[in-house]
């Protein structure tokens, strides 16, 4: 495509130099607004935020959550992978061995300091076990005490609807299949 | 340029035998977005001299670029200029695939462009509302950050976050644009138009608003090109400048749209140029969707991107490629690259070096807004010191940027 | 009985009641909601929702209970003074645009005087002049306030200020020789008595406005002005010099000025529709009753006085509601701009506008139009 240049106008005459012409189109703009939000209907794009809650993207990434097998048993197999991306060292890891000779390793510590992590989403990317997902669609964690941001295992792992600490979160579900994620919970063969 | 009565540049200073008062605007000021220092000499209300002092957010991205793979940096990039994070990731991740000697499909490549030009509007309405807000039309502010909303929500639905976008991949995109998201843009769009010619219409006829912008700040072209100035600042003196035009990248050669240019280099040159570049942001989303290609939204070159989920889950080579990926990185053959996009502000550039190694030996970035803050002594000295106020915030400074 | 009717009737006490009832009934509590009301209808304008928080218990009240928050937040604040401030003019500074605020009242009108009981604090002869004398008063608060604090940004709003105060009251001065000119006389009850007249018969009230278009234009620019409110709000440049001369301010004293400035909205508001827009007239509201066209609908006095206390409310309301909704819709002056407006152009205007107003004068004396 070829260059097109446009110059702005900066040209001004005399309607402008006598100020009140300006002023009182704005005016009625203004007083269109006022007229509009207090007696007609509202057009605000503020969320009244703990009474209100905006529609959250499927893709909102969240709080973390670590996913559970059929029986219950936590999906995680230790494998280091997201603590390895993870650009903010946020996740720590310890793994351990069970008797259960269908689980190879699990974490015996799998701690996400809320507080240092900056929602980038990789370490969803690179679990080779869909064992953590970040669609909770918790938006805020507000808590008085920093040690309340060290989520354990535990924590993490409880299904989400079911804890204590969450459950009054909706959790956001996609409209349909095509909009959901690759690993989210619509989608068949998700973890719920 | 005649010196109009507005500008006090000159009068004499009359001897009353007074000290000029020295004042320190910053770091924390409400006129100084983010944070930065100048330190003014004032002459009763005119600035004499100007020392302006940076760092004040400076976080070490070059430094922490070195340590970590170049997947990990893609989040940081978000946070240089942070009202537009995704034409940072772009021209980040465009700099490594040309390292690499890949490139995004089409399809992903025209993702790429309607999100950088929602990210230049985002910046845009920042930027001109802050200018508006700062010499008083809080409205039009308001206003423009209301149409900033919507679109920022619309970013949230592509990349799952409003801000922290960390969107682009080496060789494509992290996710493809979702089910019902062009009907929902398009219906945004028409939104976001009808808020900006609100704004304007409190603001570009009024002769307060005119009268504060007009003959401030202005910057020669000689002296704006001497400086290095990119983006909306050289534009408005005049250069028809742009990257997108200059040294076309992604699909802009194939897309139409016009380079609005100023003729003095004054603030309300450049508050014209960026009011206009919106429409044409919004010109060039409209063709962006109209001639979006159906296909893949990444490549399949392993080097640089993770196997797909089934792969992973169900192969062994699959599994070994992802955990290769992500416990080395992916590595560059030896060399270095340069990619420049045109940002929200000018020309941001990323020069990225590799030894072949999973993590850069030099990322570099060039900060448009940093050539613009080493010009605002030459460009306020001489005016009131009100006039500071719409100066820095014509020159649009975003400190993430700036002091990386 | 014969004692509290002698009482009441005494001028002095009287007085002191009439104080009682406009100032304490009227003008601090419009003065203390138009604070609340700012927030609440500026975010209509911009589209937020405004405050909406402070509650007691489950009643929120739609924002009202921020009033009640805001008061106890402020006292309860600590009142910071700064090191080398000078303490005693830091005190008493905001108390200075306080009562310049307050004393417009003195001396309007809110109805028709009824026999010769007086709904006016005091009809000094003097008039609208004793009202500018001590106005200008007002800009003391903000240059003591600002040369006290000891501070840059607040002495540079000083400074302002008054560069602001000497532009605008020459032509604020002006605007109303003409009005004078027109009435006769600078007395109140005489400009707004005269406003109860009418042209064409009984079509048109001859209010100020329409006798004195360009002057009510300059005299309510100027009126913004020494409000200090958009566009003119200069001294206090908030994104510039941040809060300008009440920088150092805090906790009650800095509500004082808050206070002042809406309580000037309300008094200036009162001074424009006293000089223009009719005082206490309602159009076609006769003494006696309505009347237009020879056709009369007669009320009792006590409804008249009712109605004209009604419209004279109404109309300072709205010019309140007016100030607050011009603040949101136009930018703000560079201060030279300012002294520019008022000295190039609001000057040769006023001058204009005199010099028409009284040839027009004598053409009516000599053609006894």
């Amino acid at each position: 495509m070829e260059l097109k240049v446009k110059v702005v106008d900066r040209q001004r005459g005399l309607a402008e130099e006598l100020y009140l012409p300006a002023i009182l189109v704005g005016l009625r703009l203004t007083v269109h607004h006022f007229v509009r939000n207090i007696f007609g209907k509202r057009d605000v794009v503020t969320i009244s935020y703990p009474e209100e809650h905006r529609r959250v993207s499927p893709r909102y990434r969240g709080r973390h959550r670590l996913t559970v097998r059929e029986d219950g048993f936590i999906k995680c197999v230790a494998c280091y992978m997201c603590e390895e991306i993870c650009p903010a060292h946020c996740i720590h890891i310890e793994a351990g061995e069970v008797e259960d000779k269908s689980v190879e390793k699990y974490p015996v510590v799998f701690d996400i300091d809320e507080l240092r992590c900056v929602f980038c989403g990789l370490c969803v990317e690179a679990c080779p076990k869909d064992a953590i997902r970040m669609d909770t669609g918790i938006i805020a964690m507000a808590y008085s005490e920093r040690d309340r941001f060290d989520f354990t295992r535990d924590l993490l792992k409880d299904p989400y609807h079911e804890n204590e600490k969450t459950k009054f979160h909706s959790v956001p579900l996609p409209l349909s299949e095509e909009e959901a994620l690759p690993n989210s919970i619509a989608r068949v063969g998700g973890a719920h | 340029m005649e010196t109009t009565s507005a500008s006090p540049r000159h009068l004499k200073p009359l001897d009353f035998g007074a000290e000029p008062m020295v004042v320190e605007l910053g770091p924390q000021h409400p006129a100084m977005h983010g944070i930065t220092r100048f330190q003014c000499r004032l002459d009763g209300e005119v600035v004499e001299e100007m020392v302006p002092d940076i760092g004040y957010l400076h976080r070490g991205f070059e430094k922490e670029a070195e340590a970590t793979n170049y997947i990990k940096i893609i989040p940081y990039t978000d946070r240089l200029n942070y009202v537009s994070p995704l034409i940072n990731n772009v021209g980040y991740v465009m700099a490594v695939e040309k390292l690499f000697g890949v490139e995004a499909p089409r399809r992903a490549q025209y993702a790429r462009v309607i999100m950088s030009e929602i990210s230049r509007v985002t910046d845009h309405l920042t930027c001109n509302g802050a200018s508006a807000m700062e010499v008083g039309a809080m409205t039009v502010f308001l206003w423009f950050i209301k149409a900033r909303e919507y679109l920022w929500e619309l970013v949230e639905e592509v990349t799952g976050a409003r801000l922290t976008t960390n969107w682009t991949r080496i060789g494509g995109n992290a996710n493809d644009l979702p089910y019902g998201f062009l009907s929902m843009l398009e219906e945004r769009l028409k939104k976001v138009e009808e808020a900006v010619n609100e704004g304007e219409v409190l603001i570009l006829r009024n002769k307060i608003f005119i009268d504060r912008l007009k003959d401030v700040g202005i910057l020669s072209r000689e002296r704006a090109l001497s400086y290095g100035f990119t983006g909306p600042m050289i534009r408005a003196t005049g250069v028809p400048y742009d990257l997108r035009r200059a040294d076309p990248y992604l699909v802009y050669d194939e897309l139409d749209f016009e380079i609005p240019v100023g003729t003095v280099g004054d603030c309300f040159d450049r508050f014209l140029v960026r009011q206009e570049e919106i429409r044409q942001s919004i010109r060039i989303i409209r063709q962006a969707v109209d001639k979006l290609p159906p296909g893949d939204y990444h490549c399949r070159d392993r080097r640089v991107w993770m196997p797909e989920k089934y792969e992973v889950f169900n192969s062994i080579e699959g599994l070994i490629d992802h955990f290769k990926i992500v416990m080395e990185g992916p590595k560059p053959p030896p060399g270095e690259a340069y990619m420049g996009v045109e940002g929200g502000n000018g020309e941001l550039g990323f020069y990225v070096v590799s030894d072949g190694s999973g993590h850069p030996v030099k990322c570099r970035v060039r900060p448009p807004c940093f050539n613009f803050v080493s010009a605002v002594p030459e460009m306020t000295i001489g005016h009131y010191v009100a006039d500071i106020v719409p100066i820095f915030g014509s020159i649009n400074m975003i400190g993430g940027e700036l002091e990386r | 009985m014969t004692l509290l009717f002698d009482i009441l009737t005494n001028p002095a006490v009287q007085a002191i009641l009439k104080i009682l009832v406009i100032v304490l009934g009227f003008v601090m509590i419009v003065g203390t909601v138009l604070t609340l009301m700012e927030r609440k209808w500026s975010s209509a304008v911009q589209d937020r929702i405004g405050p909406n928080r402070a509650n007691l218990g489950r009643f929120r009240g739609r924002g009202t209970v921020h009033l009640a928050a805001d008061a106890i937040k402020s006292i309860f604040k600590e009142d910071t003074i700064p090191a080398h401030a000078d303490r005693l003019i830091f005190t008493i500074a905001p108390f200075f645009s306080l009562f310049a605020a307050m004393v417009v009242w003195a001396i309007i009108p809110v109805a028709a005087p009824i026999g010769s009981f007086t709904f006016q604090i005091t009809d000094v002869n003097i008039g609208f002049l004793l009202v500018f004398a001590v106005t200008s008063l007002g800009v003391y608060g903000a240059v003591l306030a600002g040369w006290s604090s000891n501070n840059k940004f607040a002495i540079l709003g000083a400074t302002r200020s008054t560069a602001q105060m000497l532009s605008y009251e020459i032509f604020l001065g002006l605007s109303l020789v003409g009005v004078f000119m027109v009435n006769g006389s600078v007395t109140v009850s005489t400009v707004v008595a005269n406003q109860g007249q009418y042209w064409f018969g009984d079509l048109i009230p001859k209010w100020g406005v329409i006798t004195q278009p360009l002057a009510f234009l300059m005299f309510f620019t100027a009126m913004l002005a020494e409000m200090k409110r958009l566009p003119f709000d200069a001294p206090e440049g908030e994104s510039e010099i941040i809060a300008g001369y009440f920088l150092e301010y805090s906790g009650m004293r800095w509500s004082a000025f808050m206070l002042a400035e809406y309580i000037a909205i309300v008094g200036a508001s009162a001074l424009t529709v006293t000089l223009f827009f009719g005082g206490y007239h309602v159009p076609w509201l006769h003494a006696d009753g309505f009347e237009l066209f020879g056709w009369l609908l007669p009320l009792p006095t006590f409804i008249v006085a009712t109605l004209q206390i009604l419209s004279f409310i109404v109309k300072v309301l709205f010019f309140c509601w007016l100030v607050i909704l011009i603040r949101w819709t136009v930018p703000r002056f560079r201060f030279d701009q300012i002294m520019e407006l008022g000295w190039k152009k609001m000057l040769p205007l006023a001058l204009a506008n005199l010099l028409i107003t009284a040839v027009w004068l004598l053409a009516i004396d000599h053609w006894h139009l």
